[in-house]
């Protein structure tokens, strides 16, 4: 379970708080949706919650199976199961997409005790997952994320955290630059990872991707707080209303 | 402003102001009147003085005979005239050598320090796995015991000092004279001081599979001053690498100047890789400075890692004699502690439709100084020319320091021509991504780091020599390969 309380946040360097008491309990096995305008705060919780280190949490706390993850430093979240699909994936410029993700594997599998993978059974699993995602192992073998479509670089996150097998999965705005057979892939591959012990947070702007990852809830964030929870019928009337009635609200 | 330049992105010979006069403290009295480029009475510093008056000393054991003397005179009499290189030398800006040097070691003919294979092949680390030719020297002398060529290659490898001995006077004194070159101090001085070194020449349309590794090894424990000169050419259409190492054995002086001079000739559609391997230790000056003349339609390929000298100075000056020829320039410096490394190019494209590419790669820490200067020259009658450089620096520290100094003069219209230079920290972003998906901080900056010097290792050709320098790069990282 995923429990964030009552969270502030303000940018380490402005001061600007963005997250203005921000609460939300997720529990495992199901799937939130987060919709919310622009400059709402979505892609700072995102950050928050992976630990980011341009954010000062000044108030409140994220719970993660009962652990704060305030303590821990981005790899120990990474390896107490935490993953961010994100929003603008970065380009590592002479690392090999396959040489990153093994590095990243064998760094989480020893943080978890278990064993690193032999070369065989890593290629295995890679390429079932890559398939899967219509993502060439040609590909792999560039850098990671350069010269990669938009598609191809959300794609390329979804892999890593197929591969990486979180348990607390949060997207920021994977839909964005999508197109429409990509969304498609996308989809069925957060859908794939749906499992009892998994908790995801979808973070998104459209509804659009709520018709193919169709959540088991739907929060409404503006101005740094949720302002309204309710089912998957909430994001349906989003798109109907807009957020200008919840801005009104804020303001 | 005392021209530290902690980020700079796209600098263009901005990378540090001129100091006003009178904020740098004095180095020592008479400085002020030491100066070359005023008119009055010249100081010789401690260093010039004793490179001037030890020759005397040496000169009738130095190999050759009195053709060969007569060079070494005159060009130590051009060396005196000149004085060591200071910071108003355009070249020598960032690299004040009258300053920094001292004292000058004694120079050394040859010191008979008995060397094991073992003890060179601890000394080359990764590069020892190479299968090559290879001519060893040893404190400035050539070792045949450590030295292998394959009796069956067409290899003409021998050393210098015994061909400056046996050859005929007056071809012993060309093999030393280097033309045109009157105005610099360095290679005034070594021509005077060159012991030993490799003469090569492969003949024409030869095709060299196995690389030539031509290794600089200091031994003895007393310090010393040590010249190399290399003389190498390579005949039309032929192919060929060489790697030139410089190291230090186990037991070495701390302490120890040396000089190395590498002329190169590229014949005419020769293709020719050429490495240069530093990885010196303790407190050495390493003083280096090659020459390279490349044919019409040759493909010449220069790749230079150094790492571990107190001051290292890589001097490549590369023209183009004819049409259609192509370069490759690229490298990557490290250093640590108080260390300074210098690279400065000269790339004179002095015939039309030549393409010269240069990416250089450091990574500074502590409060380690690097230079970059890339002077590219593109001569009035040098059209379609193509050429592009770029040199980038990893900042691991406040305190580190990076002078890069990119030149273009332009003297053709149809061109394309371009630079930059970066300095940078490592990307925050990039470390939090890696961070993210768990690979803890220390192993993300050593990925990132080594990814970095990566890409220019990437542009060395051969698996084998690449894989060294990735080796000796991931062993600098580490920190082992500082004994």
């Amino acid at each position: 379970m995923l429990e964030i309380k009552d969270l502030h946040v303000k940018i380490a360097e402005e001061g600007r708080e963005i997250l203005k008491g921000l609460s939300l309990k997720l529990p495992k096995g199901e799937v939130h949706a987060i919709m919310g305008p622009n400059g709402s705060g979505k892609s700072t919780l995102a950050y928050v919650l992976a630990g980011r280190e341009d954010y000062e949490v000044t108030k409140g706390d994220i719970l993660w199976n009962g652990a704060s993850l305030l303590d821990m430093e981005p790899e120990e979240r990474a390896a107490a199961g935490v993953f961010l699909a994100f929003q603008y994936p970065i380009e590592i410029p002479g690392v090999a997409s396959l040489t990153f993700l093994r590095t990243a594997l064998n760094a989480v599998r020893k943080e978890r005790g278990e064993p690193e993978l032999t070369t065989p059974d890593f290629m295995k699993r890679v390429k079932e997952k890559a398939g899967k995602l219509g993502i060439d192992m040609e590909m792999l073998k560039r850098p990671v994320n350069v010269g990669f479509s938009g598609g191809e670089k959300k794609r390329s996150e979804i892999l890593q955290m197929e591969v990486l097998e979180p348990t607390l999965c949060v997207l920021d705005e994977t839909d964005s630059g999508l197109d429409i057979d990509a969304l498609r892939i996308v989809a069925d591959g957060v859908n794939a990872m749906r499992a009892k012990d998994r908790a995801m947070l979808v973070i998104t702007h459209y509804q659009r991707l709520l018709n193919y990852i169709v959540p088991d809830k739907v929060h409404v964030m503006v101005d740094g707080r949720i302002q309204k929870s309710g089912g998957p019928e909430l994001a349906q009337q989003l798109e109907q209303s807009g957020y200008a009635e919840y801005q009104g609200k804020a303001a | 402003m005392e021209g530290k330049l902690p980020i700079s992105e796209g600098s263009e010979g901005l990378a540090e102001a001129e100091r006003p006069e009178g904020t740098r403290a004095p180095a020592r009295k008479g400085e002020a009147l030491g100066r070359r480029d005023m008119n009055v009475a010249v100081l010789k510093t401690k260093a010039e003085q004793a490179l001037s008056e030890r020759f005397a000393g040496v000169a009738e054991q130095l190999p050759g005979g009195a053709d060969v003397l007569e060079v070494r005179r005159r060009a130590l009499g051009r060396f005196e005239a000149l004085g060591l290189p200071h910071r108003r030398i355009e070249a020598w800006k960032y690299t004040d050598l009258r300053n920094l040097m001292k004292d000058a070691l004694p120079p050394i003919l040859d010191d008979e320090v008995s060397v094991s294979a073992a003890d060179l092949a601890a000394a080359l680390g990764p590069l020892s796995e190479i299968d090559a030719d290879r001519l060893v020297f040893v404190d400035g002398a050539f070792r045949p015991e450590l030295s292998q060529l394959d009796a069956n290659n067409d290899v003409a490898g021998s050393p210098l000092g015994a061909a400056l001995n046996d050859k005929g006077d007056t071809a012993a004194a060309d093999l030393l004279r280097l033309d045109g070159r009157d105005d610099d101090a360095m290679l005034a001085l070594n021509t005077a001081y060159a012991t030993d070194g490799v003469v090569l020449a492969v003949a024409k349309n030869t095709k060299l599979d196995r690389p030539v590794l031509v290794v600089f090894a200091r031994a003895g424990d007393e310090p010393h001053f040590a010249a190399a000169r290399n003389v190498v050419s390579v005949g039309d259409g032929a192919s060929a690498t060489l790697i030139e190492a410089h190291v230090t054995l186990p037991g070495a002086a701390k302490q120890a100047q040396t000089s190395t001079v590498t002329e190169l000739a590229v014949g005419e559609g020769a293709a020719v890789t050429h490495v240069k391997w530093t990885v010196e230790a303790g407190n050495a000056m390493h003083l280096a400075h090659w020459l390279v003349d490349v044919g019409a339609g040759a493909d010449y390929r220069a790749f230079q890692l150094t790492c571990g000298a107190a001051l290292a100075r890589n001097g490549l000056t590369v023209t183009f004699k004819g049409e259609g020829a192509k370069i490759d320039l690229s490298g990557t410096f490290l250093a640590r502690g108080s260390q300074h490394v210098d690279t400065t190019l000269l790339v004179d494209h002095a015939v039309p439709a030549c393409v010269s590419r240069e990416l250089f790669k450091g990574v500074l820490e502590d409060t380690a100084r690097g230079v970059f200067q890339g002077k590219v020259i593109v001569r009035p009658d040098a059209q379609k020319t193509d050429g592009k450089q770029m040199a980038q620096v990893l900042m691991l520290s406040p305190d580190a320091e990076f002078d890069s100094k990119p030149e273009l003069e332009i003297y053709a219209d149809d061109v394309v021509c371009g630079h930059g230079s970066t300095s940078a920290d490592l990307d925050e972003g990039l470390l939090f991504y890696c961070r993210s998906r768990g690979i803890p901080e220390a192993q993300a900056r050593a990925l990132l780091i080594e990814s970095f010097i990566g890409e220019a290792i990437a542009k060395v050709e051969r698996e084998d020599v690449r894989e060294a320098l990735t080796l000796l790069a991931r062993q600098w990282l580490d920190h082992a390969a500082q004994a």
